[in-house]
Formats: C-alpha cells, sequence, structure tokens
C-alpha cells in the first residue's frame, strides 16, 4: 500500500476508436520524488495524465493514485490529487484571486479557508500585486503560474503537471522548479510531463520514457548513462590560440564559431586532462563544458532507432 | 510556501461528504460562479434596456389600440398580450443563454478542471441550469413595471399575474433544460445553438402544424341525410315560438357528403406549446360579455374546446378540461429527463467518448 501513496501505472492501455493512444505504460511516482515523464508528441504523455485525473477509463491495466483507483472511486482520488492540463483556458472576466477562491470552493473548502489559501498561493506564485486584475490582462507565463496555483489549491498529495514550463520566462522556470523541489521535500509525488530535458533535468529524480504509448524505460536520474565520446564547447579570449593548441596536441574539433569550438571528448578525465594542458600552455581559457545533457543524451539514443 | 501548512484537504471539507452525488454546497458555488461569469461576460445593462424597451413599446401600443376602439377594462387585454409577447421574446432569450453552457465551457478549456474538482456531474449540471434560470428570472422581473402598469389599468387580478409569472418561469426552466442538454450532447457550441432554436420553433410552431395537419388526417366525411320541408305554395310557415316548420305539404329528402373534424383527437397536439400552457393555465373565469379581447383567455378557449368540442364555444363558460396540465406535465418530464442526460455526460471518468469531443 506505502507503493501506492503516489503515482503507480501497471500495463494500462487506452485507444480511442482505432487509435491506440496508450500501448502499454508502467510508472510509478512515488511520494518525496519529481517523477519527469518524457517522450516525443503523440507518445501519450497527455492521454496517460487524463487517466492519472480521473478523467478517462483505461481499456486495460491497473492505475493507483493516492491509494485509491481512479475508475472506481475517482472522488477520493480528486480529492488528493491536483492536475495542471497542457492547455487550459481560465476564466479571463475573473480576477486571478476569484478564481483560486472558486477552486477552493469547488473542492469543498469553507470560504475563509479558501480565501487564505488564495493569499498563500498568490504569494507562492508572485502574483500577489496582481490579484484583482481580470484574468485576461495576465501574461502567459502568469496565467500558466495562475494554473499551477490552481492545481495546488486543495494541498494534494499526489501533483500532476502537463507542460507546467511551457510558457515560462526563465525566472519563472526557476522559481517553478523551486515550487516543485518543495512539493516533492514535503512528501508528495509529483509527475511532471515536458519537452524541456535541460529544465527537468535540474527538477527530476526520476525520469520515465514513453515512446509511441509504451513506456521504455524508468530510472533514477543520476544513473542515467553517459556516453563517452561527447562534445564539450571551448571559449578561450583568443580563439585562435585555442584552435592552434587543439591542432597541436591532434584533437578533433569542429571548427570554431561566435560560440567557442565544440571538442570531441571521452569522458571528464579527458576534459579535465585537456584544460591543464591548455592552461600550462598559457592558453586562456574560459569556458570548458559539456554540450546537452544525459537526459537529452538518453533521450536522443532513445529515440534515435525510432526515425 | 505549501510546505508550511500540510493540512489534508478531508478534515477542511464541510460537513457534504465527497461521495454525495448533490449537496447544497456544491449547486451554491457553481450556480454562483456561473451567475458571476454570466453577470461579467455580457453587456446587460443594454441587453435589459433592449428588452424593457421592446416590451414598452409593445404595451403602449396595446394600450392605444383599446383606447382607440374604446374598450373598457384594459388591463386584461394589455396583460394578456404583454405575456404573450413575452413569453416568445424569452424563448428566443434563453437558448441563447443557455445552448452553449457545457460544450461552451469545454471549447474554452475549463470543463476538464472543473470536472477533476470534487463538484459532481449533478452539481455541476444544477448548478449551471440555476445560474441560466435565474439570469432569465432577472428579464421577467426587469418587465415587472410593465405588469404593474397592467395592474392599474384595471381587470387582472394579482394572483392571477402570480400564476401567470410562475407558468412563464417554469416554461423558460425546462426550455434552459432542454437547451443545456443539447449543449452536452453536441460536441460544438453553434450545433447546439441552432438545435435549441429548432426546439423552440418545433414547440411554440411546430404543434400547430402537427395540430393542423393531424386534423385533416383524422377528419372523416359522413353522409348527412337531411329532410326538407316543401310548401307547394311557396310560402314557408313556422311555429312562432318554437321555430318549427307549421303546415308543411310534403318533405324531400337530401343526402350530402360532410366532413367533420375531430379535434379531440388530435388536441394532445396543441397541449405542449408553451403558448397554449400560458394561457389555458393562468387565464380566469369568463367575462364574456364584456368588450375587449383578451388573447390569453381566446387562446384558452380554442384549446379547450379542441379538446371537448361538445363544450362549444359561444359565450359559455369554457369546459372543464383544460389542457394546461398535460402541457406542464410535458414540460416537467422533458425538464428532468435533459437535466439527466446532462449529467450523464458529464460524468467522468469516461469510457466511450462522443464523437468529436476531446476531453481537455
Amino acid at each position: 500500500m506505502e507503493q501506492r501513496a503516489g503515482v503507480e501505472v501497471a500495463g494500462i492501455r487506452r485507444s480511442f476508436g482505432e487509435v491506440i493512444a496508450v500501448d502499454h505504460v508502467d510508472l510509478a511516482a512515488p511520494p518525496g520524488f519529481v517523477t519527469a515523464l518524457v517522450g516525443p508528441n503523440g507518445s501519450g504523455k497527455t492521454t496517460l495524465l487524463l487517466v492519472l485525473a480521473t478523467l478517462l477509463r483505461p481499456d486495460s491495466g491497473t492505475v493507483w493514485v493516492a491509494n485509491h483507483d481512479p475508475v472506481t472511486d475517482p472522488q477520493a482520488v480528486r480529492a488528493l490529487t491536483g492536475w495542471m492540463p497542457d492547455s487550459f483556458g481560465t476564466y479571463d472576466t475573473l480576477t486571478a484571486r476569484e478564481v483560486l477562491e472558486f477552486a477552493a470552493s469547488a473542492y469543498r473548502l469553507r470560504r475563509d479557508r479558501g480565501e487564505q489559501r488564495a493569499r498563500e498561493l498568490l504569494e507562492l506564485i508572485h502574483l500577489a500585486d496582481h490579484a484583482d486584475l481580470p484574468v485576461h490582462v495576465l501574461s502567459r507565463g502568469q496565467k500558466q503560474r495562475l494554473g499551477l496555483a490552481r492545481a495546488l489549491v486543495h494541498n494534494p498529495t499526489v501533483l500532476l503537471l502537463d507542460e507546467p514550463a511551457a510558457g515560462l520566462d526563465p525566472r519563472s522556470r526557476i522559481e517553478l522548479r523551486g515550487i516543485l523541489r518543495g512539493l516533492a521535500a514535503d512528501g508528495r509525488a509529483v509527475l511532471v510531463s515536458s519537452h524541456v530535458l535541460a529544465e527537468l533535468e535540474t527538477m527530476a529524480d526520476r525520469v520515465v520514457f514513453v515512446d509511441r504509448g509504451q513506456t521504455v524505460s524508468e530510472q533514477e536520474l543520476a544513473d542515467l548513462p553517459r556516453s563517452e565520446r561527447r562534445p564539450w564547447r571551448m571559449q578561450a579570449l583568443d580563439p585562435n590560440s585555442l584552435v592552434d593548441a587543439l591542432d597541436r596536441y591532434g584533437i578533433e574539433h569542429a571548427d570554431p564559431d561566435a560560440s567557442g569550438v565544440e571538442v570531441l571528448l571521452s569522458g571528464d578525465e579527458a576534459a579535465a586532462q585537456l584544460l591543464a594542458r591548455l592552461v600550462r600552455d598559457e592558453v586562456r581559457v574560459t569556458t570548458c563544458a559539456p554540450v546537452g545533457s544525459g537526459l537529452e543524451d538518453a533521450y536522443l539514443a532513445m529515440t534515435e532507432d525510432r526515425r | 510556501m505549501t510546505g508550511a501548512s500540510p493540512v489534508s484537504v478531508t478534515d477542511e471539507a464541510p460537513s457534504q461528504s465527497t461521495g454525495a452525488a448533490i449537496g447544497w454546497w456544491g449547486v451554491r458555488t457553481m450556480a454562483e460562479h456561473e451567475f458571476r461569469l454570466r453577470l461579467r461576460a455580457g453587456r446587460w445593462r443594454w441587453l435589459l434596456a433592449a428588452w424593457f424597451v421592446t416590451l414598452l413599446l409593445l404595451t403602449w401600443g396595446l394600450r392605444a389600440a383599446l383606447v382607440a376602439t374604446g374598450a373598457a377594462e384594459r388591463g386584461v387585454d394589455m396583460f394578456g398580450g404583454l405575456m404573450l409577447f413575452m413569453l416568445a421574446l424569452a424563448m428566443l432569450v434563453v437558448p441563447a443563454l443557455t445552448a452553449q453552457s457545457i460544450n461552451g465551457d469545454r471549447e474554452r478549456g475549463v470543463l476538464a478542471t472543473l470536472q477533476t474538482t470534487l463538484l459532481t456531474p449533478a452539481e455541476i449540471a444544477i448548478g449551471k441550469l440555476v445560474a441560466a434560470w435565474a439570469t432569465t428570472l432577472v428579464f421577467l422581473a426587469v418587465s415587472l413595471p410593465l405588469i404593474v402598469w397592467c395592474l392599474v389599468e384595471g381587470g387582472v387580478s394579482v394572483g392571477r399575474v402570480i400564476g401567470t409569472l410562475i407558468a412563464t418561469a417554469l416554461l423558460l426552466g425546462a426550455l434552459a433544460a432542454i437547451a443545456q442538454c443539447l449543449s452536452a450532447v453536441f460536441a460544438r457550441s453553434t450545433t447546439s445553438a441552432v438545435m435549441s432554436y429548432l426546439v423552440v420553433f418545433a414547440l411554440s410552431i411546430g404543434t400547430l402544424i402537427a395540430f393542423f395537419i393531424g386534423l385533416m388526417l383524422t377528419t372523416e366525411t359522413e353522409t348527412v341525410t337531411e329532410r326538407i320541408p316543401v310548401w307547394d305554395n311557396g310560402q314557408p310557415q313556422f311555429n312562432e315560438e318554437t321555430g318549427q316548420p307549421i303546415n308543411v305539404d310534403r318533405w324531400q329528402t337530401a343526402e350530402y357528403e360532410a366532413s367533420v373534424q375531430q379535434t379531440e383527437k388530435v388536441w394532445w397536439l396543441l397541449a405542449p406549446n408553451p403558448f397554449a400552457v400560458l394561457a389555458d393555465s393562468t387565464s380566469g373565469t369568463v367575462e364574456w360579455e364584456r368588450t375587449g379581447f383578451d388573447p390569453l383567455q381566446t387562446i384558452r378557449e380554442g384549446v379547450r374546446s379542441a379538446r371537448d368540442p361538445d363544450s362549444g364555444w359561444s359565450g359559455v363558460a369554457s369546459t372543464e378540461k383544460a389542457v394546461w396540465p398535460y402541457g406542464l406535465a410535458f414540460y416537467l418530464l422533458i425538464g428532468v429527463g435533459a437535466l439527466t442526460l446532462t449529467i450523464r455526460r458529464l460524468r467522468t471518468p469516461y469510457g466511450r467518448l462522443p464523437r468529436g469531443v476531446r476531453v481537455a
């Protein structure tokens, strides 16, 4: 039972007529962790989240959300789950505060508690200054944050977020990361789907890859295999001296451009050695970083054979 | 931060348990929300002003016409005309207000987030209907000064006014339920709006057409044999008291075909007509001798004599066989049925999705 306090999905399948949206997905999003749901467009992420959010009945398979079955006991699941859809409307003519207060009473919070909750959440998403403006004057990112606050209004133990970072500016993304980490630290289960892999990498503990309606792999982010030979990007105060040095060492590199030089290196050890050598030779290096992320590598490796 | 107050949700909840199908809390929450949205959405001041001015012009015109024809007790006729016209106008307004209630929310992307709250499908449907109904009642309320004017003109009792308003409100409530149901059944809001207007048309004009077609189909021709008195001298004579022919020389028989309309077989086609329900349920006992022309009374006499042709029209108090209970029962049944279907359509998790419907 403990396992099921978060999200526990085994072998679910859901089709719309001829189209099989989710074919066979296994997934666990345990409490206390941020689990990333990653996959290409049309891989069934949104359908899966709709099943978890008690809106769609799976054709087969078992689903547990917060210790309840969303098919047989949707009300119990709803009381404990916050869902933020990938595209959603808001009541444009209401103010941000009214949207949250309505959501609170729709979750049967007492009026005074709902008002208090709305205040807390507006603080949390930095919309307190805009609390009494109608929603239609808010920016896309502000609406997105309001959508997140709406999903949090009843203090759910499980959070299902479909592309929450879409339309957020960099600062808001960093804040979103902070909010989600905080929620996980509280012991909530957080399931996030996103395309912004670099973002997920700093946000998530676990990652579930889905493709064509199937779970491809499910692992801890720290355990992601890193490919041995990968590009690193280097910059120096004088790009020519860097290129000359690389040529001298006989290290394979791409043509330099405004953002520096890409070098193929096998692992962190090789990078450290190269840096030490460059410093010794008085090449004034300013940047040396791997291109892409582990998550991106894994994602590309996973989808490579599918092209 | 949310972490600072890790309160579980369930012990925050008011007494309604999460499993309850319908709770006062939920219906009120939904209705208030919906009513507020409606209030903010439109230019109500202009809409209500246009409504009032239209009805004002009608009432004023009616009064002028009645004054010109020298009718006494103008109030009754004014009131009848006003209420019929108001019902017709309201039947145009209700679909516009309600026919996008469910699918419009889906198109705007706010339905799915509503369905994942603890509001049950019944609470959502009933709350939305209450708000839609309340909106139409606002229109009725705006017309109250004109009704008071009719009262001042005399001849109308307060009881009759209240009865008429209740009947109108019930009819419009049922119509709102139908329009809302159509918005739950059809994926696109334009489809449901068109369908709602077709329903209004079918009920108000379709029933009349059906009645007259039904009347023609049930009309029987029968052979009538008539005896005709013949006076050889060509001077008909009649008993002055009884009107019977006297001193008849001989009788001729003539046969001819006569068509007999059997309204008693098809009167029920008129029962769902909203104007028939309104008129039959509310017009009072006859003050037939008075001059003037009460449209409610006329419709009432019409439908009642259709049901009970033997009662006759002319100056006699109308038959006890009322038509409106059937009509009102029809509207209540349809209204409840429409609401039930709406609730079923809102129930999640969805198994099979209706064609063209996206969940979110």
